[in-house]
């Protein structure tokens, strides 16, 4: 049996990354459920564990996004969700600031009541076809006019992956501004600490009670693990075999997919 | 320092050292010749994303400089010079304008990628495009890394962020072959038959001129003008070898003292 799995007393609570986890994004229909996932969510809520989903989505509302979930066969709702856009707008109305937004179309919403005029920030997510050298140029031109210039970045990942392939995600674009201004984003979503730590605040349990199963390494499996988490990488989404070598990040364990994990930890629990 | 040769080859920065946008810097073309009557080597050396070589050249001649073509170095030629080492077939984002210095090369089924200033092919598809073929073992060449420069309606981005970001994404450097490198420098002196430290540079940009050029063991002289702000030649160590007004007076520094 999996060195991880010899050790799970005391787990009360399961975080799980969505994208590359429950789902492949992407194609007809937005996306297809990776086998096992749907089935794994009704297990663990079965089991009396508690959940909370932990995405760096950010290319749909969280309403439109648990929609889609649902219809792909989960049993999801909105409040398990914790999500880097709604959270971003926490920050922008505790220190008054007026984004300036590079974002996706469809998460534009999530925004509507926050005073986006004469802009004093900007805030970037995954904005995939948005990320125009027009629209990159406005927001350099909105940071480099600023005296503290202010850049929210809803995630910090490298690419994920849609059916058709890797995409690039919103740290690439977060670290072309940051070059170009010579700043230093503030990351709201995963790896930030404090995003996990909302996420466990939503289930009322310990950092050390909890493992985080995700598909990034860095961002799911590392920064669950900065926060005093165990984490699981799981073989589907975005994984690539050199991820179990990483020089930095080492996850508790590797499974194949959500479904393994599930089973092996619902076993041990009842034992 | 080490003991230095007799000098026997000048580089020369373009805009900002012989030009400033649309003019000549006063006294610029009679210094050139002047230079020319000594017996040295002339290159001139520039960062160009967007312009190929015959475009800079025409410019020249309009503002009556006597200059040939295959004086003409830019971070273009250092790039190409790169790919046909590297028997790599590019990927160029590079603006149209740009395309004439890599004429026949074999862009087909691409296996590098080449970041000039491109703004039109800055989308997230080319971006994805080239950030696959880098996944895939291309390698990631930069024309330059410059954060943003100055533009009619206002600052704009560089290609230095694009690079950024692709090499964040796929974990990898990116080979730069624009000034201020070291090997920039060394191949502008391809062909000369001359050593570094027989040579001297000339520019007007402190970091990527004369730094560079030091850094690659050559002279390295600023000139007052273009770019130059009052203060930059505080910003490298060692300092500039020589800090002049412009042109004329560092071909007349080089013309009494360096031969």
């Amino acid at each position: 049996m999996a060195g991880w799995a010899q050790h799970l007393a005391g787990i009360k609570g399961l975080v799980l990354d969505i994208s590359g986890v429950l789902f492949d994004s992407g194609g007809e229909g937005g996306g297809v459920p990776i086998p096992g996932s749907i089935e794994a969510v009704k297990k663990i809520k079965a089991s009396g564990l508690k959940l909370q989903f932990c995405t760096n989505e950010t290319q749909a509302t969280r309403e439109k996004f648990v929609k889609k979930l649902q219809r792909l066969g989960f049993d999801i709702v909105v409040n398990e969700v914790t999500a880097p856009a709604p959270a971003a707008c926490r920050i922008l109305k505790e220190r008054n600031l007026r984004p300036y937004l590079l974002v996706h179309d469809d998460v534009i919403p999530e925004f509507a009541d926050i005073d986006k005029t004469n802009p004093n920030c900007v805030v970037t997510g995954d904005a995939a076809d948005n990320f125009s050298y027009k629209n990159l140029n406005e927001a350099f031109r909105v940071l480099i006019g600023l005296e503290n210039p202010v850049l929210l970045s809803l995630g910090k990942g490298r690419y994920y992956k849609e059916t058709d392939g890797l995409k690039l995600d919103v740290g690439v674009y977060m670290k072309a501004l940051e070059y170009a201004c010579d700043i230093q984003a503030e990351v709201v979503g995963k790896p930030a600490k404090m995003f996990f730590q909302s996420a466990l605040r939503e289930m009322g349990v310990e950092p050390h009670e909890a493992i985080m199963i995700g598909d990034d390494i860095v961002n799911d499996v590392g920064g669950a693990q900065q926060c005093g988490m165990r984490a699981l990488q799981v073989r589907t989404g975005k994984y690539r075999p050199c991820d179990e070598q990483h020089p930095q990040v080492k996850a508790d364990g590797y499974v194949d997919n959500l479904a393994e994990a599930v089973e092996v930890i619902l076993k041990q629990l009842h034992k | 320092m080490a003991a230095r040769r007799a000098l026997k080859a000048v580089l020369v920065d373009l805009s900002g050292t012989l030009h400033v946008e649309d003019s000549a810097v006063p006294g610029a073309q009679e210094a050139l010749k002047r230079l020319r009557s000594a017996p040295v080597k002339i290159r001139f050396v520039t960062n160009t994303t967007k312009e190929c070589k015959r475009d800079l050249l025409e410019r020249l001649k309009k503002l009556d400089f006597d200059i040939q073509e295959d004086e003409i170095f830019t971070s273009l030629t250092a790039a190409r010079n790169l790919l046909e080492e590297k028997r790599v077939r590019p990927l160029l984002l590079v603006e149209d304008g740009a395309l004439r210095d890599f004429s026949g090369l074999d862009t087909s089924d691409p296996n590098a990628v080449v970041i000039g200033l491109a703004p039109e092919h800055f989308n997230y598809q080319m971006m994805n495009e080239a950030f696959h073929l880098i996944l895939d073992g291309a390698p990631l060449i930069a024309v330059h890394k410059a954060r943003y420069y100055k533009r009619k309606d206002g600052l704009a981005l560089g290609p230095g962020p694009f690079v950024t970001g692709l090499e964040y994404a796929t974990d990898t450097q990116a080979t730069v072959v624009g000034k201020p490198e070291r090997t920039f420098f060394l191949e502008a002196l391809r062909g000369t038959s001359c050593a570094p430290e027989e040579a001297v540079m000339i520019g007007d940009d402190c970091r990527d001129d004369v730094g560079g050029a030091q850094n690659a063991d050559m002279l390295g002289i600023l000139v007052k003008t273009g770019k130059y702000r009052p203060g930059d030649e505080g910003k490298i160590k060692p300092p500039p070898y020589l800090t002049c007004e412009s042109f004329p007076q560092a071909v007349d520094h080089i013309l009494h003292h360096l031969l």
